[in-house]
């Protein structure tokens, strides 16, 4: 564990590899936004665009994960997302059955089978 | 402040419409914020990063699936170019989520400059819930509320990006794997939870699906595809409906 470490090598390489490429992004949405109207075709298809996109980055982390995820077996993932939609619409909607449902099979079928990821 | 700004009834509500986007903030998603970024600061110190630099990154980054690309590109040695080429591409999403909810946030009148300031906390969690509550706020009170809202959100996963850090050591792998998974299926089922009607859930099941069916190409672009392929079959799908009167 350091604290703020003696180089600024990393500090530097967060604003220009993480912070300006992420950040740029919001910055023409707010140029390419501010023209246009929230009633319209445009406004709704780039809402689709933004809702399937977020649900493409959720699929990705779910399916395709990098770190601790990937060493859990695929077939463990997709059961637990499936089981945890199930979740959520049989328990009229909830966000919080789902989770839980969805994060007890995941872990406790890891746990149960004594799969154990790499950390 | 001047004198157009305390004749308008809105100049002197900045405060109190914070203060109801950050009580706003109290609830599920600041709780599954807390876990994952716990998740993410355990990552931050498993790669050898300051405890600073993990606190800095959560704050200018403020994108999770950037924040782990980064700090795995830098932990393990890639070049800056790659790292930075990787984030830009993992990010390109905020772009269509900032135009989509600069309408609300654009309500008051806020300057140029308030707005990209505001872009900013513009994030997986607080898009969802900007988008779901923001249509209820006065026009006027839409860009204070998102910004207690949103700064709400990032003070909580601050705080436990610093407590992953802590207890980076003491996470066993599969309770590691548990806070990593929070993210997709919490908010795969928000953004079920948000929408209602059957043109709601088509970009969401056509993001998954484009996902699933480009991801084996390999080019690395499947989000793109995904996104403004399945997006835009959505977009037409929905509009299909509603012309047939079924919404």
């Amino acid at each position: 564990m350091t604290l703020i470490g003696s180089d600024l090598t990393p500090y530097i390489a967060l604003v220009l590899v993480g912070f300006l490429p992420s950040e740029i992004w919001r910055w023409l949405g707010v140029i390419i936004g501010q023209g246009i109207d929230e009633a319209s075709d445009l406004f709704l298809w780039v809402k689709a665009v933004a809702t399937a996109t977020l649900a493409a980055v959720v699929a990705k982390l779910a399916f395709f994960p990098s770190g601790t995820l990937a060493d859990l077996p695929i077939w463990l993932r997709v059961a637990a997302i499936s089981l945890g939609v199930a979740a959520f619409f049989g328990a009229k909607r909830s966000v919080l059955v789902g989770v839980i449902v969805g994060e007890g099979v995941l872990m406790g079928s890891a746990w149960a089978l004594g799969l154990t990821p790499r950390g | 402040m001047t004198a157009s700004d305390t004749s308008s009834p809105s100049g002197n509500h900045v405060g109190s419409w914070y203060l109801k986007g950050l009580r706003a903030a109290v609830g599920l998603p600041a709780l599954i914020l807390a876990a994952t970024f716990v998740g993410i600061g355990s990552v931050c110190e498993a790669y050898g990063m300051p405890l600073l630099w993990a606190v800095l990154a959560t704050i200018l980054v403020w994108a999770g699936p950037a924040h782990l690309i980064l700090v795995g590109g830098l932990g393990t040695g890639a070049s800056w170019i790659v790292v930075a080429i990787a984030v830009g591409l993992s990010s390109v999403r905020l772009l269509p989520m900032v135009v989509s909810i600069v309408p609300y946030l654009r309500a008051g009148r806020p300057s140029f400059f308030t707005l990209l300031l505001a872009s900013h906390f513009v994030a997986i969690s607080s898009w969802v819930e900007g988008l779901r509550l923001l249509p209820g706020v006065a026009p006027e009170g839409r860009l204070s509320f998102y910004g207690g809202m949103a700064t709400g959100y990032l003070t909580v996963a601050t705080l436990f990006t610093v407590a992953g850090y802590a207890i980076s050591g003491v996470i066993s792998p599969i309770f590691g794997a548990g806070l990593l998974f929070l993210t997709p299926i919490f908010f795969l089922l928000s953004l079920l939870g948000a929408s209602r009607t059957l043109g709601d859930h088509l970009p969401v099941v056509a993001g998954i699906a484009g996902v699933v069916i480009t991801a084996p190409l390999g080019d690395g672009l499947e989000l793109l595809w995904a996104g403004v392929g399945g997006g835009t079959l959505a977009y037409l799908g929905a509009r299909a409906l509603r012309r047939r009167g079924r919404v």
